[in-house]
Order: C-alpha cells, then structure tokens, then sequence
C-alpha cells in the first residue's frame, strides 16, 4: 500500500509540473487558437536565460523575475514578427512554423550557451520528506505548489479586465475586433504569459535535471496534458497534469517489472490516443459546434 | 658517351620526379573525420571530447607530425542522425579523411558495413557496439577502449575486491535504450557466475524523472547500484539514488559520469560516487602538461582552456593518442601515403601502448580490437576523481562470449 501511495504523491508532483510546460501551451491556444509545437523549447530557453542571469551573478530572485520580464518580452516578440504575419494563413502552416520555431531554438541555446547541461541549484535538500513508509520528493513538492499557484493566478487572471479581454479573443476574433478590443494585443499578450509560465516550468525542471536541451522534450508530456485535460481549458491543465502524472508513475510502477521497462512513454502515449478517439475535447475543453 | 649523359640525366630526373613526389606526399595532411553529434544527444560529452582530440592532433602538428606527416581534422555536426552521419562521412571520404570517429552508436551503427565496404577505419571509443572487438568479423572498427560490457565487469570486479559478489543484490538502473541495455547479458551471466542477485529497472529516456524507478529499487534493497545513463539523466539518477536512502559510496556509473554531473548534483553530495574511467583526469600526465605548453598557451587551442583536463578531453586526447600511433607504425611498415587498410594495419601493431601514462596499455591485435578492455574505478572525493584501484580488464571470458555471439549474429545477417 505503501509503495502505491509513493506513486500516486510523486505522480502527482511530478504531473504538476508538467502542467506548467502545458499551462503556456493553453495560454496560447485560448487566445490565438494555434498548437504552440515550440513551447518545451521556449521552457529550454527560459531555463537557459535564468541560468545565466544567476551565473553572470544575480541572486535566484532577481534571476527569476528578470528572466520571466525577457520571457515575457520574446513572447511579444514572436507574436509580433512571426505570428502577426500568418494572419490569413492555414491554420497547418502556422503550426509548421511553431515546429520550425522549435527547431530553431533547440540549436540557439546549446549553441550559445553551451551544450554541457548547467546547474541551476535552488537549494532544495536532497532528503526526502516521509510519511509512514512514503518518501516524498521535495523538489517535485515545491514544484508542485508552483503550479498549482501559477494555475490559480492564471485562473483569477482570466477574471481581471485584461483576462476577459483575452477569454473574448478566444471566443471570436472577429467579435472582438468589433468591440474595440486589440485582438493582436491580446494574443501578444497570451505568448508573453506562456513565456513566463515557462520560466517556473525551465527554472523547476532545471533544478532537478541541469539546464540542456532536454527541456524541451517536456513538450510531449505537456501536450498529453492538455489533450486529456482540454486544450483551451485552465482547469484541464491542472486535472491533466495530475492523471498524466498519476497514469504515468503507478501503472509503470506495476507493469515495468513485469515487461522489463519502457511503460511510461507507451502510457502517455495511450492516453493521448485514447482521449483524442474517445473525448476530442478532452475532460475540460470546450466542445465546438459548428453548423455545416 | 652520350648515353651515358642520356642516362644519368633520365635517372636525375626521375629521381627528382619521386623526391617531389614524397614532399608532395608529406605536405598532403592525414585525414580524420570527427563527424559528431554537437547538437543533440551527446551534447554533454562532444565539446570537450572533441577540443581534446583537436588539442592533441594540434600538438603532434607543432611537434612536427610524425616523420614530417602532418594531420588535419574534419570536424563536422551529424546531429545523431544516421542520415546526416552518412552525408557527412561521404563528404570527407571524398575530401580524402581516411578515420571516422561518429562519437554515436545510432551514427556507427549505420556506417559499419560503410566503412568495411570502403576500407577505412572507424573507431568507436567508449562507445558503440561492444561485438565489433571481433576483428575477424569487423576488420576495420576499432572499440580500442573498453566497451560497455567490459566497463560492467570492471564495475563488478571492483565490488568482488570490496566486500565480494556472492549473495549481494545488484541493480542495474539504467535508461531505456539499447545502450542502457547494453550490460545486462554480461551481469546476468556474471551473476550466475558469481551467485549474486541481479535486476534491472529502466527509466525513460530522456531521464529528466525517474521518481517511480527509484522508489521500485528501492523495495528491492540493493547493496550496490550501477547506473548506466548519460548528459542530464545521470545527476538526477544520483540524486533519487541518495534520495531514496542508497549510500553514495554505493553507487558506481558507466563512464558517462563527469565534472558537469557533479557540478549539477553539488560537489558534497556526489562525495563517494564512484565510476568507470577508461583515461586519467587531470592535467598531470607529459601529454597534458605539452598540449598545455605548446598548443593551449600559444593560442592554438580548439575550445575553452578550462576544459583541457577534464574528463572528457582526457578521452579525447586519448582516443587521438592511439589513433596517431596507429598512424606511425602504419607509415613506419608499409610507407606513405597512408591508407585506410594501412592505418588498421597500423592500429593492429598496437601493443602496450599507454599514451606515456594517460591510460592503461592498450593491445590490439587483428583479432582483439578492443585492445584488452581495461579500466579502473575512480571515486569523487569533493574535489577530484581519485582511483580506487589499478587499471586492468576483468571477466574477460564472459565479454568475449558476448563478442563472439554478436559476431555470429552480425555475419548472419541480424
């Protein structure tokens, strides 16, 4: 019992903070409506950026904040000089773009600032913390109540003046331009968040792998999330994450031994087989019907 | 008379004709293509392995080559991609490079039945497929440092002299990868052997969380852990190691553990770790002290100074030792211009070859290219990697029994 309960509390944890790669990646569709295929890339980048911020000599304070303020620019940024300019265009080319994006950051930051991976220490004790006979990883405990806080801030954001500007560009562009509303500020707006959502997410994961380019491959749990969990919905990305991370460490836990390894790749996989087949929208998404 | 003049001016000629040839000959650089992966995978070891191995070729070319022959390096980024290994490697075999070291088992795994086709060499250190030691089967691939099987049984010699094999438990806990599995067969048939208990348990690749596999090993109480990953998956499979109560001293790592993985896991919890070394670290040994002299303090240097000693470059340099020395005792018995089947001619005289101290001795023959297979242990004492025990090979019946399967497997097609 002991052992299930260990893989279900570190499951979760470790969902957790998987949601924050797949909060960016709702932030982003919910407003422009594009499958952003580069963000485990931008959450490289973030923990590339605040990892050198913290070497050039700034407190892991500062480091955070600065590096969540140049996050926040490049998604405004990339919305700018990329996006803007596919206005009009298939919705597939514009997520060839995003894998294109993907690509080209992937080879920046190793390319820069060195492929060895960095260590980013945020001073979190190795001991575990234990409960009968469960270890619980402090790390995964502190990531976990990172995103469950940055989920809440991005839910009460979507109840300030600025956030339901941002739910209306996601319910109709065209609407919302002929309300006054800057649709092209708005979805700027969604990138820059996703960027900052990426530093918790580069910062928290670095901390417990080194900073490389293998962030960017939480790209494919991150996805598992929102699809389970609903693409276009903040609540899907904290339930997501949580049975993504669940799904993944107990069913593993019981069937690695039994088929020698490899299960919790075929596990997430499944799970977004399953909901794409069975549940399109997922668990929170909202479910579009169009008249023909 | 005047044939005689004829003669002597026919033969003057001639003889300046072949002197020009040989000069032609020695200002023509020896080829290697350092085709690997700088972008993707082996991003963690390539830099500095690759600085290491330029940095030496550098220092033989400021020594004045070996007899006036000069080397050249190709360097180029394969990205781990067979396809781009393979564009590549056509690129500077027609560009003349007659030595490929891919630095990635996907990328030498594709080019094997290249490289034997077009009889040039491809060495494949501390990496890459353990059965191409047959230099029957794989004439012209060289491992010529210990493979993953003999690093495994150098590990477990380690723990027989330090409290003994027999009724132990040991986990092998490694990425899921054939290169994680590598070592299984050797430990199961070594556990057999040895009357220890032995299990396996995988983590995903890229290994970036591994709590659930910890807490399984864990449950099985192992008194020894080997961890067979490499770049971010190994400081996070030291720490849920300590994490989940395994005393560091315990722990013992294939050779893809290294400077940047203890600054990752912090210097005072890595103390007592212990791994796998092919190649002393440290700029101590004469090599070191001459790349330091003549190639890294003139400038000449490939990379950044800091990493001249680390462990890494010390393979690099290494690998580029033994290859150069192949190089000179292929000119030495069939004369330039050196050839591919001329440089493994060379590679297969090598015999206690220790790159003056840098490794162990190395011999290769035409049947044994792996060179003997033998490695130490080193552990990290909060400041350096320190040998707890000598160079040499272990258990080498059970690796060559892996080789010669392999090999059979090879030639029939599988």
């Amino acid at each position: 019992m002991a052992y299930f309960a260990e893989l279900v509390v570190n499951g979760a944890l470790t969902g957790l903070m998987y949601s924050l790669a797949a909060l960016g990646f709702v932030l982003i569709y919910k407003s422009a409506g594009v499958p952003n295929l580069a963000q485990g890339a931008v959450v490289m980048i973030a923990g590339y950026v605040v990892w050198l911020l913290f070497s050039l000599g700034l407190s892991l304070f500062l480091a955070v904040i600065l590096g969540a303020a140049i996050m926040f620019a490049l998604g405004l940024l990339t919305e700018r000089f990329l996006l803007r300019r596919m206005v009009g265009q298939p919705v597939i080319m514009i997520v060839m773009l995003t894998l294109g994006l993907e690509i080209l950051l992937r080879g920046i930051g190793p390319g820069f600032l060195g492929a060895a991976p960095k260590s980013l220490d945020l001073g979190i004790g190795l001991a575990p913390i234990i409960i009968g006979d469960v270890f619980i990883n402090r790390a995964y405990l502190v990531g976990g109540v990172v995103a469950v806080v940055m989920i809440a801030a991005a839910l009460l954001f979507f109840r300030t003046r600025l956030g339901t500007k941002l739910r209306a560009v996601s319910d109709d562009h065209v609407s919302s331009w002929a309300v006054g509303i800057s649709v092209e500020k708005a979805i700027g707006i969604s990138w820059g968040l996703a960027g900052i959502s990426a530093v918790a997410a580069g910062v928290l994961w670095g901390s417990v792998q080194g900073v490389d380019w293998t962030l960017s491959t939480l790209l494919f749990p991150a996805v598992a999330v929102v699809i389970l969990g609903g693409i276009d919905s903040i609540w899907g990305v904290l339930i997501g994450g949580l049975l993504v991370g669940i799904l993944g460490s107990v069913i593993p836990g019981y069937l690695d031994a039994v088929v020698g390894g490899g299960t919790r790749d075929v596990v997430t996989s499944l799970i977004i087989l399953l909901t794409i087949m069975i549940r399109p929208y997922g668990i929170f998404g909202r479910e579009d019907i169009e008249r023909i | 008379m005047k044939w005689i003049r004829r003669s002597v001016l026919a033969t003057a000629l001639i003889a300046g004709m072949a002197a020009t040839g040989a000069a032609t000959a020695q200002e023509q650089p020896i080829k290697f293509g350092l085709l690997q992966d700088f972008t993707a995978v082996y991003t963690f070891v390539t830099g500095e392995y690759n600085q290491g191995q330029r940095d030496y070729l550098t220092l033989i070319n400021e020594e004045g080559g070996i007899d006036g022959h000069k080397f050249e390096a190709i360097v180029r980024d394969t990205g781990n991609q067979p396809q781009r290994g393979i564009e590549a490697y056509n690129r500077a075999k027609e560009e003349g490079a007659i030595l490929f070291d891919f630095l990635s088992t996907p990328v030498s795994r594709a080019l094997v039945d290249s490289v034997l086709q077009d009889a040039v060499v491809m060495i494949t250190p501390v990496h890459g497929r353990g059965d191409a030691s047959d230099g029957e089967t794989f004439p012209y691939v060289f491992p010529m440092m210990a493979t993953y099987w003999s690093q495994a049984t150098v590990l477990a010699k380690y723990i027989e002299d330090n409290g003994g094999l027999e009724g132990k438990k040991i986990a092998l806990v490694h990425i899921d990868s054939p290169f994680g599995r590598e070592p299984i067969p050797v430990l199961q048939d070594l556990a057999a052997e040895k009357k220890f208990e032995f299990q396996a348990f995988a983590y995903p690749s890229p290994g970036n969380e591994q709590s659930a596999t910890w807490t399984e090993v864990r449950r099985y109480r192992p008194d020894h852990v080997l961890i067979w990953g490499a770049g971010g998956g190994q400081p996070v499979s030291v720490r849920e190691a300590i994490r989940n109560g395994i005393p560091a001293e315990n722990i013992l790592s294939v050779v893809w553990l290294a400077e940047t993985d203890v600054a990752n896991v912090g210097s005072d919890t890595m103390k007592g770790v212990k791994r796998f070394e092919a190649v002393s670290t440290g700029t101590d040994s004469p090599i070191l002290q001459r790349i330091k002299e003549k190639v890294v303090d003139k400038g000449l240097g490939a990379g950044d100074a800091k990493n001249v000693g680390t462990s890494y470059y010390n393979i690099g340099v290494a690998t580029m030792a033994v290859a150069v020395e192949a190089a000179r005792l292929g000119l030495e018995a069939e004369g330039a211009p050196l050839t591919g089947a001329k440089l493994k001619a060379g590679f297969e005289k090598v015999t206690n070859f220790d790159a003056e101290g840098l490794m162990p001795p190395v011999t290769i023959t035409a049947q044994d290219h792996q060179g003997g297979g033998a490695g130490r242990v080193s552990q990290w004492n909060g400041e350096a990697w320190e040998p707890v025990s000598e160079w040499g090979a272990a258990y080498q019946d059970i690796v060559t029994k892996e080789i010669q399967q392999g090999a059979a497997a090879f030639k029939q097609g599988n």
